[in-house]
């Protein structure tokens, strides 16, 4: 049984390396986290808080939208469902293979040629060495790269690298997707079959995690909608409601 | 900040574990270093040995021994030296370099670490032709005692993964550490017997050396590749540092490796 428990994750991160001066004009924004100082002089922390009591449960089935402004913490929350981030309290609780898709290609390396990153790439997507010998034919076919894998990945162009990640990224089998929006992916016709092969993995997971500002990739993909304000989870449920939940805000915070 | 054992115990056994991810990376990374250059990875091995041809000539006569004593000393002692601190300051640098997965993906920290002792031991390698060259043109004194490399080059590996994971640590954290521990690799280089040899100095000044832990991770390897038994006092400081070290390390690790992705 695939399920996603989150019990009120929260999440602070601390910000190294900033003066407080420079701040100033960040505190005063309307969008991202609640900006806060901790301790005292020189001991002065400053503390982004990105996720504030986030609740929520997801069963087999579930397609999530996230909504929210830039920094409103849609982000922070695919990373912490992702294990890069541990919440400071609050616990999550996951069951089933998770498979990020934020950057397409996770230790990629310009110098070495494309089938060397198919084997480093599928490394770190958690695949084994049998399972990369097994979808090999998959990635090589469905790149459509040809002899260029068998060149250094610094000689393609961006398209390129991006239609080597992407199809590496997209072999995986998961239980779990989470997915960031704005997966690069070459030319037109690139992008259509792109769309298919995407629809085809989402098919293939019991649970996904879609953060996006596009309303219409929401209704097309998603079955539930959650919106985060300033790491705050203002609204979950049905996509109509919660979008519309959303455009309120967003008139309120221009009028104000 | 509370100390989560659980979560550094199953990132260090699954990244042991994970030995072919970090071979594989470790290998990939020293094949680059062959890529479109003649000698690859012996370039590091041609410049320790031109300095090593150059210098030997000077200070044979200048530290009073003949070339064919101070040779085979100095060729062992320079490569031990640079496998060990180049652990050390390639370690400072391990999770800053994984910023772009760690900040990704949900992985044990400890494969980077073992990819970077990995990588040096294949350089170590490379370096270590020096050494047999020398040894075999002067016909140094080769013995069983020869055997006690490998369990040497195994200490100084096993202590430079807890240093590499320590400092990688610190250094996200604090910017300042990798030139800092430049400088003090740098200082150390002259302070510890590489260039002369420890008879050298007086009776007076042998608490230098003794407690010079640089001293004993060189000597447990450059005395084997010499044909002679490392003593027992360099044994007992390596083998210290390492359960040492891995202690204070891992306990370390528990409390501030949730921290590591938001210093990146």
């Amino acid at each position: 049984m695939t399920s996603i428990i989150a019990r009120n994750v929260t999440i602070d991160f601390p910000i190294y390396g900033t003066s407080h001066r420079s701040l100033r004009q960040t505190l005063l924004a309307r969008t991202g986290g609640l900006i806060r100082h901790e301790g005292q002089g020189r001991q002065q922390r400053v503390v982004v808080r990105a996720l504030d009591d986030v609740s929520f449960t997801l069963n087999n089935g579930d397609r999530l939208g996230l909504i929210g402004h830039n920094g409103a913490g849609k982000s922070t929350l695919l990373k912490v469902l992702a294990g890069v981030f541990t919440p400071d309290s609050g616990s999550i609780h996951l069951e089933g293979r998770v498979s990020p898709l934020f950057n397409s290609a996770p230790g990629l390396d310009p110098d070495d040629d494309g089938y060397e990153n198919i084997k480093t790439c599928g490394m770190f997507l958690g695949m084994s060495s049998e399972e990369i010998n097994r979808k090999l034919p998959d990635i090589v076919d469905f790149c459509e790269l040809g002899e260029y894998l068998e060149l250094p990945v610094r000689t393609y162009s961006t398209g390129m690298v991006a239609r080597l990640g992407f199809a590496i990224a997209t072999a995986i089998e998961p239980d779990i997707l989470l997915l960031d929006e704005g997966l690069g992916s070459g030319d037109a016709r690139f992008a259509a079959r792109a769309e298919g092969r995407m629809q085809a993995l989402i098919q293939r997971t019991r649970i996904l995690v879609l953060a996006t500002h596009s309303d219409a990739m929401i209704k097309s993909m998603c079955n539930r909608a959650m919106l985060l304000e300033k790491g705050r989870l203002i609204a979950i449920g049905p996509i109509d409601e919660v979008i519309n939940r959303y455009r309120e805000s967003r008139i309120e915070s221009s009028v104000a | 900040m509370r100390p989560d054992y659980a979560i550094a115990r199953a990132d260090l056994i699954d990244g042991i574990c994970a030995f072919r991810v970090w071979t594989r990376l470790g290998w990939q990374e020293v094949k680059r270093r062959y890529k479109r250059t003649f000698f690859g990875p012996f370039w590091a091995t041609l410049s320790i040995g031109a300095f090593i041809g150059g210098m030997v000539f000077i200070w044979a006569p200048l530290f009073k021994t003949d070339v064919s004593s101070y040779l085979p000393f100095l060729s062992a002692g320079l490569v031990t030296w640079t496998f060990a601190t180049t652990l050390i300051s390639e370690g400072c640098g391990t999770y800053t370099g994984g910023t772009s997965i760690i900040t990704q993906l949900n992985f044990p920290y400890t494969v980077l670490n073992f990819m970077v002792v990995w990588r040096n031991i294949i350089v170590f390698c490379h370096n270590v032709l020096i050494v047999v060259i020398v040894v075999i043109a002067l016909k140094v004194r080769i013995s069983w005692q020869t055997l006690l490399l490998l369990p040497g080059i195994i200490i100084v590996a096993l202590n430079g993964a807890w240093m590499t994971i320590l400092l990688g640590m610190v250094s996200a954290r604090f910017r300042d550490v990798p030139p800092l521990v430049g400088n003090i690799i740098q200082i150390l280089m002259f302070v510890t017997p590489i260039f002369w040899f420890s008879s050298q100095l007086g009776p007076g000044a042998q608490p230098i050396i003794t407690y010079n832990f640089m001293f004993h991770l060189v000597e447990v390897m450059r005395a084997p590749m010499l044909g002679t038994a490392p003593s027992l006092l360099s044994y007992a400081f390596t083998i210290a540092g390492l359960v040492i070290g891995w202690l204070v390390t891992f306990d370390l690790y528990a409390r501030f490796r949730r921290r590591i992705p938001f210093w990146l």
